[in-house]
């Protein structure tokens, strides 16, 4: 979804990560073209997608990082990690090891990302209640442990898809407006773009959402 | 004592040095493969029909291509699985961006940096032992190989060498050399083998006292005899020993400075170690190793990578490097590309010149390249092939989906060389992917490199030193310099400095700008006056009258860049100004031509804030504040609905 330049204000940038077969580039796929593919290939190495969002009355992009998720590639998808101002570790509710593997991936997001980075877990084929394998409850005691924000989504039905991105976009911004993120450090994950259509003023209060949820 | 450990750090011959090391869990299949690529054959005729059937009816010529076998693929080449083609690399594979501790270590520019860094960590003599190690091993081996040349220069004058047919001078010399030194066991073998010198891991036979048997010198018939021996030999003797006695005298002043107990600031390694360094440069027979510092050299090194390194990726020291290298006057494409912070900023840049799909491919390309090579030659055929297939699926095939436009005669060569029996190899996409770089590289590079979007990535460089510079008192960093150090700002700073930091992070809560009360006047109202020695030009520019460095040389490189690089190397103020300026320039040309001005009071208010805003911030020097200010002033200005105007800068 191409924007006309200059329409937001800040650039996030996103990487997702996890096992592969859970479903990170479908999650993209909906979350950026609202469309769930049935039968995607899958990821060589990294694919990147956009989309613009708003958040908390900012127009915000997402410049989101698809990861490989099979072993071989784990090497090379390790690079992309650096600079990352949010990260989506997806698990795959109906398969058991997808879950346990989260550990693994947690360590790497902690080793190569930046200590304020926002991770948010995401069970991901919440359609899939029949053949669930990981309760809900456990997962959201396991991301409380790790202080990681977390959600069940379907890619297939677009079920908290864009609540999933939403949620650590707000997170990010918050960390931006307390402080604990410098927006002007390169690395940040973040990039302030100084057009902002209104004036200094950048209050969440004093501006209305205007358009709802842009696209 | 002593393990025949490698001296390097573990050298990669990856295609990318700056990445993770590869994955330990790459299969090994070994012999079991081979067959698994035998059965493979079948499958990979399927993905030739899949192929053919892609194509249009009138291209059976191309089919029958493919079905034929390439001269090339000998029975030799069958099943290799790409260990002919392990020795790939690509000519870029690092970003000068990127480093590893070893990649520091050996770069001159950002060493400076690094000591920086490590001496606000404490621990700046880890690093002066390594770099004075390091230097003592290389030049050690230098004068031994020379002394080992000159030696053999020796011998050979000393009397007429008959000539011997075939390629045995060598070895014969070697064996002379190895007599004529014949009591010293270990410059023996420092002599016997002259070609052996840059792979350092045969520290076991260097150990003094342990004759080597086998060495090629001793296999050399020896006809000649030796009756010039006795003559050269104390020659050789004496130069020998004066050799060993300079290697000792460099040895002892490393031990002395970093090793010995009693040194200021020893490094901490084992008694064990040092023991045995003692041992090495105190040898039996006055022989020197100069390999002596090589395992206190690892440990110290394994410091530096596990406890300091990524801290120091995180400082500003970093930045200020990273800024010296995007200032030197040359960016190649292999900076941006293989730096994750500038490639953040190229990737919006190619999006926004939709222009996607090139990197894209290039990533996932060389992303499978990269995977496929650091397997050496240990990989599933059948699963290269299906990673293969969906790139070409994507960008190559005539129904893909994201087609790049590649020429058939390069479609072709992707066809087979995926078909390949056994798998493709790792240089499978090397043709685009050349032509994915060149056209990053000259059609987009040059944009990017004048774009506001890099611009921003250099300023936002500068603003991690700055911000660290003013809050970072020389305490170690725990984690990153991202966090409570500068959200605690301290009233105790320079206020003008922490005004304009607070100003910029916390963009939303530190400023309130109402428009209409904006009023050029009270710019110029200031504290202190501060202008000397100058004017001001009809840009707001300050220009000084007398000159503080007449003859200082102009460099070469933009003005811009030499801004930066002074800036950088700490001659700021100039250099301040400079950056402020261009950058000034840069805002109020993006705002005012995105702007859509139609009265003039509007455009003239804008040049007129900007001018008064570099006036009045040039000459305080605070080049941090007006680069906030005016970019505020041109945020505030900015109205979108109004009607275009032109507005060009008045000619100086």
């Amino acid at each position: 979804m191409t924007a006309a330049p200059y329409n937001y204000s800040y650039i996030f940038k996103y990487i997702i990560i996890g096992d592969m077969g859970v479903g990170k580039s479908c999650l993209l796929h909906q979350f950026t073209e609202k469309k769930f593919m049935a039968d995607c290939p899958h990821t060589i190495g990294v694919e990147f997608g956009t989309r613009i969002m708003e958040v908390n009355g900012q127009k915000v992009k997402l410049q989101i990082w698809d990861t490989a998720g099979q072993e071989r590639f784990r090497a090379v998808t390790r690079s992309y990690y650096r600079g990352a101002a949010g990260a989506l570790m997806v698990y795959d509710i109906t398969r058991r090891s997808t879950y346990n593997h989260l550990s693994s991936w947690l360590t790497d997001a902690r080793n190569l990302t930046n200590p304020n980075t926002v991770i948010i877990l995401i069970g991901n084929k919440g359609d899939l209640e029949a053949q669930r394998d990981v309760t809900y409850e456990e997962a959201k005691q396991f991301a409380e442990e790790n202080g990681l924000l977390f959600l069940e989504a379907s890619a297939k039905t677009g079920e908290n898809v864009e609540e999933a991105f939403l949620e650590a976009a707000k997170r990010i911004y918050q960390n931006i407006q307390d402080g604990s993120l410098d927006l002007n450090a390169a690395e940040s994950g973040v990039q302030h773009k100084p057009s902002a259509p209104q004036g200094g003023r950048l209050n969440a209060d004093s501006q209305p959402a205007k358009e709802g949820c842009s696209c | 004592l002593l393990t025949a450990k490698s001296k390097e750090p573990e050298k990669v011959t990856d295609a990318k040095v700056n990445r993770a090391p590869p994955s330990p869990h790459s299969p090994s299949l070994g012999l079991r493969n081979h067959h698994a690529i035998q059965e493979a054959a079948g499958p990979s005729h399927v993905a030739i029909n899949a192929i053919s059937a892609n194509m249009d009816s009138f291209a059976r010529g191309r089919t029958a291509i493919l079905k034929k076998q390439p001269s090339h693929m000998e029975a030799a080449h069958f099943g290799d699985l790409g260990h002919s083609s392990v020795n790939y690399q690509p000519q870029e594979d690092r970003s000068r961006l990127s480093k590893t501790v070893e990649h520091v270590l050996r770069d001159n520019v950002a060493i400076p940096h690094y000591m920086h860094f490590m001496e606000h960590q404490g621990a700046d003599h880890l690093v002066r032992f390594w770099l004075e190690a390091e230097s003592f091993r290389s030049t050690s081996w230098s004068r031994v190989r020379a002394h080992s040349l000159n030696s053999v220069k020796h011998s050979s004058l000393a009397e007429p060498v008959p000539a011997s047919p075939g390629g045995s001078e060598l070895p014969e010399l070697a064996q002379h050399t190895t007599n004529a030194l014949t009591r010293d066991s270990s410059s023996e073998r420092l002599a016997a083998h002259p070609e052996q010198r840059d792979s350092f891991s045969t520290e076991a036979g260097l150990r003094p006292g342990t004759p080597q048997a086998g060495t090629p010198s001793r296999q050399a018939p020896s006809q000649t005899g030796t009756p010039y021996k006795a003559l050269s030999n104390s020659t050789l003797r004496d130069l020998s020993d004066k050799l060993m006695k300079i290697l000792e005298k460099e040895a002892v002043t490393i031990f002395t400075k970093y090793i010995s107990p009693d040194a200021v600031r020893p490094i901490p390694i084992t008694e064990q170690i040092r023991t045995d360094i003692v041992a090495k440069i105190c040898g039996e027979d006055g022989m020197v190793d100069p390999n002596c510092f090589v395992i206190a050299q690892s440990v110290v090194f394994t410091i530096l990578e596990q406890q300091h390194f990524s801290d120091f990726l995180r400082s500003h020291h970093f930045c200020k490097y990273q800024i010296e290298v995007l200032t030197s006057g040359s960016v190649f494409l292999a900076d941006i590309l293989f730096c994750e912070s500038a490639l953040f900023y190229f990737s919006e840049f190619m999006e926004k010149e939709e222009a996607m799909n090139v990197l894209q491919f290039w990533l996932a390309a060389d992303n499978f390249q990269n995977q496929l090579a650091a397997k050496k030659g240990q990989y599933d055929g059948q699963e290269a092939q299906n990673d293969a297939m969906i790139l070409y699926d994507k960008y190559f095939s005539l129904q893909a989906t994201n087609p790049l436009g590649f020429g058939d005669s390069v479609r072709m060569e992707i066809e087979s060389n995926i078909c390949r029996e056994g798998g493709p190899l790792p240089d499978c996409f090397t043709t685009p992917l050349r032509q994915a770089w060149t056209t990053m590289e000259k059609v987009y590079m040059p944009g990017f490199l004048s774009s506001n979007l890099y611009y921003k990535y250099l300023s936002d460089l500068i603003n991690s030193v700055r911000a660290d510079e003013f809050v970072n008192v020389s305490s170690p960093g725990q984690g990153g310099p991202a966090d409570n150090e500068r959200s605690s700002s301290n009233a105790s700073e320079a206020p003008v400095g922490l005004a304009a930091i607070k100003i910029l992070k916390n963009f939303d809560e530190a400023i309130t700008v109402d428009v209409a009360s904006l009023d050029p006047e009270s710019l110029y109202q200031r504290p202190y006056a501060g202008m000397t020695f100058g004017k001001v030009n009809e840009m707001g520019q300050f220009i000084r009258e007398a000159e503080p460095e007449p003859d200082v040389k102009k460099s070469k490189g933009s003005m811009f860049s030499q801004a930066m690089k002074k800036w950088v190397q700490g001659n700021s103020d100039e250099a301040q100004e400079e950056m402020a300026w261009q950058i000034a320039k840069m805002i109020v040309n993006d705002v005012v031509h995105q702007s859509n001005h139609d009265s003039p009071g509007k455009a003239t208010k804008v040049q007129n804030l900007a001018q008064y805003s570099l006036c009045c911030v040039l000459m305080c020097g605070e080049w941090l504040q007006f680069f906030s200010k005016c970019f505020l002033l041109s945020v505030c200005s900015y109205d979108p609905t109004e009607e275009p105007k032109d507005w060009h800068w008045p000619s100086q």
